[in-house]
């Protein structure tokens, strides 16, 4: 045992104070960090060699102690539960947000939306059946045709661009999960370099487990971690990122609305096409929207729209106009495709040639009979007329937006619940730190008082000793 | 031991949580206050959404029957004066023909040609009578597009077509005869018999009998016409009043779908903000000591 083996055990117990204490002071400073798990100081004592030997005759007290690394307090299983529910959360806020917006677009119940446009087109029926030979009653027919139309445009051009904002900014979401896989390959990559030199990484993986969660919120990501201290993240069931290498994935398909029959709006890897089908996340939701749920009630609107060229045109040509001649279509396309929301337009002009009749006295030889328009307006209350249809519509948009609402408000409060633990578990508590900032300072005095002691012993033995 | 470790962030992030909870739902109330309405949106309450649009189209539609019951009373208010202006003449050209006859084949001609003279200014004026028109329709002409139901000597000119009203759900109402189905057409025609008679009175008085019993059934026609007229103007005055009683109903059923209960609003506001302020004073509380403050 050598004389100042218990100095240099209390020197290393002054470094891994002074350790604790930095640690500690890097704790607090990144108190409210996002993302920043806290650290921990892993201390272990240094007794002599455990396997005895010729001449090497351990005491098995005199080593002090050794830092043996700073380890990260991170609770792997809940780090992954909390990406799924972020993944989950982030997709069932997006669906309520769109289910908001396509309400927003459809605007009822209100003075001003579809429904009332129709009751109100139906009243100018009922006045014209009253004043069928009064030109004003029936360019108002006309007038609110028309406007009607412009509506049923307008709900389908909000749908439109609500369409178009989303794919815009899907494909901006394709381009921000490439680079955020190509950082996260980067970052692995430091990482193995660092673990392989066995150099701490702490601070590189908190940057590293917050682009991952990242990518989980806009892209269902899941992630696992390997040996070697890298993170593969995989994508659909495919991999993303493994190791320092990257797979980009890239969005295609229709940029409008109209198109996504056609052309579904697609999430493909680059490299060989394949699709790429996310479960959760911010991208899921806008897949679901642009493919399912927008053309959903586009193709509802449509069907109102049909169903009131149907119904009105069937009776408008029953009937005869002012001149006695046989009524023509009211509602037309403008573009010769069958009849929808975006290319209804009424076909007529001319006031008097609205068939408001149901007898003639011959073409050129019209009467001032207003039954036909009576049986127009009729179609208020027919069970297969486009106000039963367009109600119907509203109902199941409306249940649809609801439920949207209540998934999104219990996913957000489990998603914070998680969160919450996550926070608990790899949190910095403040008066944790404060606690063990006075256990190592207190160490610390403490170290320096044997170091004190060891040097009051040794002065005595070499100044005060054989005088 | 092994407690659930709580740290400062977990504590921030629970605590705004609440808050933010606290202040959605005040916001969503205040949202209601100022806008007045329960539902904004078909999720607030999809079976709400389409009551309150089934309403408002029903409510669009009682309106538009008290509407056309207006324009329908219109028609036959018109008809039953016409008719009773034209039962008096026609009463007038009896007690003449009545006249005529007791003056007989042997009375002074030019007593029957004064007869005669007024009779045809009774035919010219019920001609007027049955031309009556309301706005610029001749109530007696069908569904013609002419301005007159008949000419100056009694030939109709108008059509058979049925002029109504959907004054209720599937409830039509007729609101104007035909000239032919109300004067008779033909021989029987009232115009025809009133020429007949001032012809009759001048040339052969022993037809004019003959002349009273057409003239007779004619009237009969006339009445049952106008009886019709009044009846139908009273189903039109009660399908009114039932369209007007809808409205109203249909306005209050809207409200209670549709609009806030204002006390209940109210009180659930203050309710709201006195949790909200629990929560916030109660939140300063809790986040700010640590072991910081209580070490030297």
């Amino acid at each position: 045992m050598s004389t100042f083996s218990g100095l240099s055990g209390a020197l290393s117990a002054l470094y891994a104070q002074q350790r604790g204490m930095d640690v500690t002071g890097q704790n607090i400073a990144n108190a409210n960090t996002d993302g920043y798990s806290r650290q921990r100081v892993d201390l272990k004592s240094v007794g002599g060699s455990p396997v005895p030997a010729m001449n090497s005759l351990p005491d098995g007290s005199v080593g002090g102690v050794t830092v043996t690394g700073v380890a990260r307090v991170q609770d792997a299983f809940l780090e992954a539960r909390g990406r799924i529910e972020h993944a989950q959360n982030s997709y069932l806020t997006d669906q309520n947000q769109v289910y908001t917006e396509v309400q927003q677009a459809f605007n009822e119940p209100s003075d001003t939306g579809v429904q009332s446009q129709l009751s109100d087109l139906w009243s100018a029926w009922h006045d014209l059946t009253n004043n069928p030979g009064d030109a004003s009653v029936r360019t108002q027919v006309l007038a609110r045709a028309t406007t009607l139309t412009d509506t049923l445009h307008n709900t389908h051009a909000s749908l439109a661009s609500l369409f178009s904002t989303t794919r815009e900014q899907f494909s901006a979401y394709a381009t921000d999960v490439n680079t955020t896989a190509g950082q996260i390959a980067k970052l692995n990559q430091s990482i193995v370099q660092a673990n392989n030199a066995e150099l701490p990484f702490n601070d590189l993986a908190d940057q590293r487990d917050k682009l991952v969660m990242h990518l989980s919120e806009v892209a269902g990501a899941t992630a696992a971690t390997q040996t070697d201290g890298s993170v593969s993240v995989y994508l659909g069931g495919s991999s993303l990122v493994n190791g320092a290498s990257s797979r980009p994935i890239a969005a295609g398909g229709a940029g409008r609305l109209d198109d996504v029959p056609v052309t579904p709006v697609t999430l493909t890897w680059a490299d060989n096409g394949v699709a790429v089908t996310p479960q959760s996340g911010q991208m899921a939701s806008m897949l679901q929207t642009m493919n399912t749920v927008l053309p959903h009630y586009a193709g509802q609107l449509d069907g109102v729209a049909a169903d009131l060229a149907n119904a009105v045109n069937a009776q408008h040509m029953a009937g005869y106009d002012k001149l006695g001649n046989a009524g023509g279509t009211f509602f037309t396309s403008s573009d010769g495709n069958p009849v929808n929301a975006s290319n209804i337009v009424v076909a007529i002009a001319d006031p008097d040639l609205v068939a408001a009749a149901t007898t003639t006295n011959g073409p050129g030889n019209g009467t001032l009979d207003g039954g036909n328009a009576d049986l127009i307006s009729g179609i208020a209350t027919s069970a297969t007329g486009p106000d039963q249809s367009y109600r119907q519509l509203i109902a199941d948009l409306g249940v649809a937006g609801q439920t949207a609402d209540r998934q999104a408000g219990i996913q957000s409060a489990l998603t914070n619940s998680v969160d919450s633990a996550r926070e608990a578990q790899s949190g910095v508590n403040l008066d944790e730190e404060m606690t063990n900032l006075i256990t190592y300072q207190r160490a610390y005095q403490a170290a320096a008082r044997v170091m004190t002691t060891i040097d009051n012993a040794l002065d005595t033995l070499i100044n005060h000793t054989g005088s | 031991m092994t407690a659930f470790r709580v740290t400062e962030r977990s504590i921030a992030t629970n605590v705004l949580v609440g808050l933010q909870g606290n202040l959605s739902r005040l916001g969503d109330i205040q949202q209601r206050l100022s806008s007045g309405k329960q539902i904004s949106k078909p999720s607030d309450s999809p079976t709400g959404t389409v009551a309150s649009m089934q309403y408002r189209g029903d409510l669009a539609a009682a309106r538009q029957y008290s509407r056309n019951s207006d324009d329908g009373l219109g028609w036959l208010g018109t008809a039953d004066t016409a008719l009773s202006s034209m039962m008096s003449q026609v009463e007038r050209v009896r007690e003449l023909t009545l006249q005529g006859i007791s003056n007989g084949a042997g009375g002074s001609s030019d007593a029957r040609l004064a007869i005669a003279t007024e009779v045809n200014q009774v035919h010219d004026a019920t001609i007027g009578l049955a031309n009556t028109r309301y706005g610029d329709r001749p109530i007696f002409g069908g569904t013609t597009t002419g301005s007159a139901a008949y000419d100056a000597s009694g030939n109709y000119l108008g059509d058979n077509g049925v002029v109504q009203r959907t004054v209720g759900d599937n409830v039509k109402v007729q609101v104007a005869n035909p000239g032919p189905a109300v004067f008779g057409a033909g021989a029987g025609q009232l115009f025809k018999i009133m020429s007949d008679i001032a012809t009759d009175l001048q040339t052969n008085p022993s037809n004019l009998s003959s002349d009273l019993n057409r003239l007779d059934t004619a009237t009969t026609t006339l009445k049952a016409v106008q009886s019709g007229v009044g009846a139908r103007y009273n189903q039109v005055t009660q399908m009114q009043q039932f369209a007007n009683d809808k409205v109203d109903n249909l306005t209050s059923q809207l409200s209670d779908v549709e609009d806030i209960d204002l006390p209940k609003t109210i009180s659930d506001m203050q309710l709201q903000q006195v949790a909200y302020q629990a929560a916030l004073s109660a939140g300063a509380k809790v986040v700010q000591p640590s072991l910081v403050d209580f070490l030297r």
